[in-house]
């Protein structure tokens, strides 16, 4: 166990995968297997951060305030139809949910439904997400889900474009997409509270993640606490993540970690990962075929969560077909509705589980 | 089991979908009514170079002719 700690360091500090997260896992893991020394259990300190914040799902949700307080919603509100390639791309979630209980079935693994629920949501490609559903469906997976999910959003830029080029033509990768209109500073700060009480309306066990993205975004956006706003995205943010990795990390135990699930966990998370992208570039072939405006279909990649990384995927690949084509803030929209979408579908399956 | 999976697939791509939709529908909704009720928000403060240029430009046609007009006189 001690070896995959000094894996993750390896991966965080040379290869620079998710360094903010892998650092604080990993060293979590290494003091979880100190013998002797009860870091993680009652009375450790890390076993009662666990305790404090991983138990009761309270740092996922601290996180989502700063994850809101720093998204800008504006290339979503400009172009609102692209919403729907983030819900297309939660189909890694739903396919792969699926694809583990067959697994299951035919006895290549052993996942209880809530634990396959648990394993499918790191196809939306949500750190925090994934943890909080984790700890409510499938504790004891906890530490391979959260390092599998960490791991493959890092990893973005090496999945999604061979899947993207795959699915789409060289035309299609070609196709500019027309300027966006204005948005007003109103507009965005009604955006969180239009987008709450829609939760409320349609799916209230998605509104404590939700509830929290939208208060973030709403200090945000109003305006005139731009000390909160800072703090949330900076000060709250990186102290829970410290916390919150190691935490985690705690959950690094060789008799937790060192199990054939682990192996179940990490290729199914690859297929949950690899479908959402594939479902989010070919609803954006769709949807370019019938939408009166052009829509390139590498945008519908984006469309998992992983923000703003994501983005940045599909402006690259576009950019190798034709430098001239800047899809970035085209990209944002459904990177930003992912993150709404994937908060949807763990309300789902939390009011399902 | 796996149909009671692929059940529960139906269902959350259901919501997530209605969910999705309502959103952009609303969102639509709530720009034109912006645009309706509020549209000096989606104003651009106006550029002022232009008109101030014509300005100036029209003040020197002015002192220019006010100081021909003088020494015609």
């Amino acid at each position: 166990m001690i070896g995959i700690s000094f894996i993750l360091f390896y991966l965080a500090i040379a290869k620079g995968f998710e360094p903010l997260l892998l650092i604080p896992i990993g060293f979590g893991g290494l003091l979880a297997n100190i013998p002797l020394a009860n870091i993680i259990g009652d009375g450790g300190f890390i076993g009662e951060l666990f305790k404090a914040g991983i138990a009761n799902e309270l740092f996922p949700i601290l996180i989502f305030m700063g994850v809101g307080a720093m998204t800008d919603f504006g290339p979503l509100l400009a172009n609102p139809k692209t919403a729907l390639l983030g819900a297309a791309a939660q189909f890694g979630i739903f396919g792969t949910l699926v694809g583990a209980v067959a697994l299951s079935q035919w006895g290549i693994f052993d996942f209880s439904m809530q634990d396959a629920a648990a394993i499918s949501i790191i196809g939306g490609a949500d750190g925090p997400t994934t943890i909080f559903i984790a700890s409510k469906l499938a504790p004891d997976l906890l530490g391979a889900m959260a390092v599998a999910a960490y791991s493959y959003m890092a990893l973005v830029p090496v999945i999604q474009p061979p899947i993207m080029k795959a699915l789409t033509t060289e035309e299609e990768r070609k196709i500019k997409m027309t300027t966006k209109r204005k948005v007003s500073k109103l507009e965005k700060m009604m955006f969180p509270i239009t987008v709450l009480v829609l939760t409320i309306l349609i799916l209230p066990e998605s509104s404590p993640l939700i509830g929290a993205l939208t208060f973030g975004n709403f200090v945000r956006e109003s305006g005139v606490v731009e000390r909160l706003s800072k703090t949330l995205q900076n000060e709250l943010i990186n102290i829970v993540t410290i916390f919150l990795g190691l935490s985690v990390g705690s959950k690094l135990a060789a008799e937790y970690f060192l199990v054939p699930e682990t192996l179940g966990i990490l290729i199914l998370g690859l297929v949950a990962f690899s479908i959402g992208t594939a479902a989010g570039v070919i609803m954006g072939k769709i949807m370019n075929k019938l939408s009166s405006e052009p829509i390139n279909p590498l945008i519908g990649a984006a469309g998992v969560s992983a923000v703003p990384m994501a983005a940045r995927v599909a402006n690259r690949v576009g950019m190798e077909s034709d430098p001239t084509n800047v899809l970035l803030m085209h990209a944002m929209g459904p990177n930003v509705a992912g993150v709404i979408g994937s908060a949807v579908a763990a309300g789902v399956l939390l009011s399902i589980f | 089991m796996i149909l009671e999976a692929v059940k529960y697939m139906i269902l959350g791509m259901g919501v997530v979908y209605v969910f999705l939709i309502v959103m952009v529908y609303v969102l639509d909704w709530q720009h034109k009514l912006l645009l309706k009720f509020f549209p000096e928000s989606f104003e651009d403060t106006p550029p002022p170079s232009p008109t101030s240029k014509r300005d100036k430009l029209k003040k020197v046609a002015a002192i220019t002719a006010a100081l021909h007009h003088m020494k015609k006189s």
